[in-house]
């Protein structure tokens, strides 16, 4: 069993950053990472890609390179395709690697998970052809795919707009974008454009993608609702309403979009204290200024923690380090300080446009909405009818609506539906999120197979039958 | 559904998928080879028995979880490789 001062989980901007600020003051660092490649998604094959692609995808792709070269040159080490299944707030840390397990401890963890897509049942998200808008774009890193035939983009959120821009420029061809984002903006979002101004070269960014969707001529249908996705075996044309009529648009792929929410399976399994953000209506770990959460050897770095974009999370990765590092006697506070001022600093500047985007296009209460025929847990085909059925029977806690409907105990073991039931149950008892809760996540987080438990070293002082304990 | 970039210089790799030997294109996930190569349906859903293509491509949702040497895995996690075995199990309605 191998002992680590630090152990960092993903391999995303956040994480990276993390890793080199400790690798760099000459802490063994191990990053462990689920993907095939370091990056993340957002820097997803930066490392590896061509110059026609680091081209196309432009300067806030590229400068993860910048990230990557950092962490290589600092004597971290890396371990890809690694599959963390179980975290614990002591700093025990259990992965799964080219078939073999191992149990591993740290001083640290950071936990560097970053965000996934918002899943959003829709009636027909469940045929082929219908993927995540960023599903899409991870393809176009990774293997230079591209969707071929007529593409809808539908949802709401700048990447969903950034997508767009990106497939028009690809020549790739759109029928339509299907914006759900409501046509009134919150009037919150007035009161944070003066911050917002600050950063002119983001807000150009932003208007440069709107030009260029405009320019192509692509539909837009702006403040639609009822979207569907129909077909037989494959999707085959999308639905939805737009200015009070129907409108139906015959599509191959369709490519959904919500907005980012924090990745929070592990940081809930390690038992982080989670917090409900009503304006953002995510979920997210509540950490100190340098990601600490309330288990004082368990860091939460970047977008997992708050969903403030790849530049932030870099920053943030590196304040987490700088904690650390003084934690572990490496650093003095007032060193710890003094290195942190500027990063603290970057951050600050970096977020100024972020209130009021979020503002702009955080969904609101009971925007989505759930029809009874929809199909909310993909892996089990639980409908959110079936879920609004055992709550009017009484099952107000959502492991109860999981137990009786299966609903979150498949092999996604709930990252896809979870969020929904949580959404649907405080509909229903006209709560709030927080208060209805949210489903227990245990380990392992992912499906390990039994053999490679079975296999594992564990230390005289342990074994096999500790690994589960101080489970709820 | 998808098409690749002609412009990518691309190398490929034989394998074996549900029993034949199928070329595919290689540096890559499994997932993203076989969504290159035409292969659109990744598994058979165990409980609505409807086919399934992946949905988010980085390891959130299950839905391209197939055979691969022998294990359950997620294509979309597993890069592709030379001699791999792939079977996605269109008739297996054991569920997992």
């Amino acid at each position: 069993m191998s002992h680590h001062d630090v152990v960092v989980i993903g391999a995303g901007p956040a994480g990276l950053s993390c890793a080199a600020t400790l690798a760099e003051m000459g802490l063994d660092t191990l990053v462990l990472d689920e993907q095939i490649h370091l990056g993340g998604q957002i820097y997803r094959n930066v490392e590896s890609t061509s110059a026609a692609q680091l081209d196309f995808f432009g300067e806030d792709y590229a400068q993860g390179r910048a990230i990557v070269e950092r962490f290589r040159k600092s004597n971290a080490k890396y371990k890809g395709g690694a599959t963390v299944w179980q975290a614990e707030g002591d700093g025990t840390v259990c992965f799964s690697c080219e078939g073999s397990s191992q149990q591993i401890t740290a001083n640290y963890v950071v936990i560097a998970t970053g965000a996934m897509e918002r899943p959003v049942p829709l009636t027909g998200w469940t045929l082929p052809g219908v993927l995540g808008a960023g599903a899409a774009n991870n393809l176009a890193k990774e293997a230079g795919l591209s969707p071929k035939g007529k593409v809808v983009l539908c949802g709401s959120g700048p990447l969903l707009l950034l997508e767009a821009s990106l497939l028009i420029k690809k020549g790739v061809q759109i029928e339509a974008i299907l914006d759900t984002t409501p046509l009134i903006p919150s009037l919150s979002a007035l009161k944070h454009m003066p911050r917002a101004l600050l950063r002119t070269d983001f807000l150009l960014k932003g208007l440069k993608i709107l030009w260029d969707i405009k320019k192509s001529k692509v539909p837009y249908l702006r403040g639609v609702s009822g979207l569907k996705m129909l077909g037989a075996d494959k999707v085959e044309k999308v639905e939805c309403v737009h200015k009070g009529e129907k409108v139906t648009i015959p599509t191959d792929v369709a490519l959904l979009h919500f907005g980012v929410i924090p990745n929070t399976h592990m940081m809930r399994q390690v038992g982080c204290e989670m917090h409900w953000n009503p304006d953002l209506r995510y979920w997210h770990p509540v950490c100190d200024k340098w990601g600490r959460t309330n288990h004082d050897r368990v860091f939460v770095a970047g977008d997992g923690s708050y969903v403030s974009g790849a530049v932030a999370a870099g920053l943030k990765g590196e304040l987490s380090g700088l904690e650390i590092a003084c934690s572990l006697g490496i650093l003095s506070t007032k060193s710890r300080d003094e290195m942190a001022k500027p990063i603290s600093n970057k951050i600050t500047k970096d977020k100024h446009p972020r209130p009021f985007i979020d503002a702009m296009y955080a969904p609101r209460a009971g925007q989505f909405a759930f029809e009874n025929d929809t199909v909310v847990c993909r892996c089990e085909n639980v409908t959110v009818g079936e879920i609004r059925e055992v709550i009017s029977q009484g099952a107000h806690d959502p492991n109860e609506i999981k137990i009786i409907t299966r609903s979150g105990m498949g092999p996604c073991q709930g990252r896809m539906c979870g969020s929904a039931i949580n959404e649907i149950l405080a509909s229903e008892l006209e709560a709030s999120p927080d208060e209805v809760g949210y489903l227990t996540i245990r380990p392992p987080l992912k499906g390990v197979p039994l053999g490679e438990i079975a296999a594992m070293k564990f230390s005289e002082a342990s074994g096999p039958a500790d690994l589960f304990k101080n489970q709820k | 559904m998808f098409k690749i970039d002609p412009s990518q210089a691309q190398q490929t790799v034989t394998v074996l998928l549900d029993g034949k030997h199928k070329a595919l294109p290689a540096g890559m996930s499994v997932a993203a080879a076989l969504l290159g190569a035409g292969e659109i349906i990744s598994r058979v859903s165990p409980s609505s028995k409807k086919p399934c293509s992946p949905h988010c491509l980085m390891g959130v949702c299950y839905e391209c979880l197939m055979e691969i040497d022998g294990t359950k895995k997620q294509a979309c996690m597993t890069e592709i490789a030379e001699g791999m075995v792939i079977n996605r199990n269109f008739t297996d309605e054991e569920d997992n």
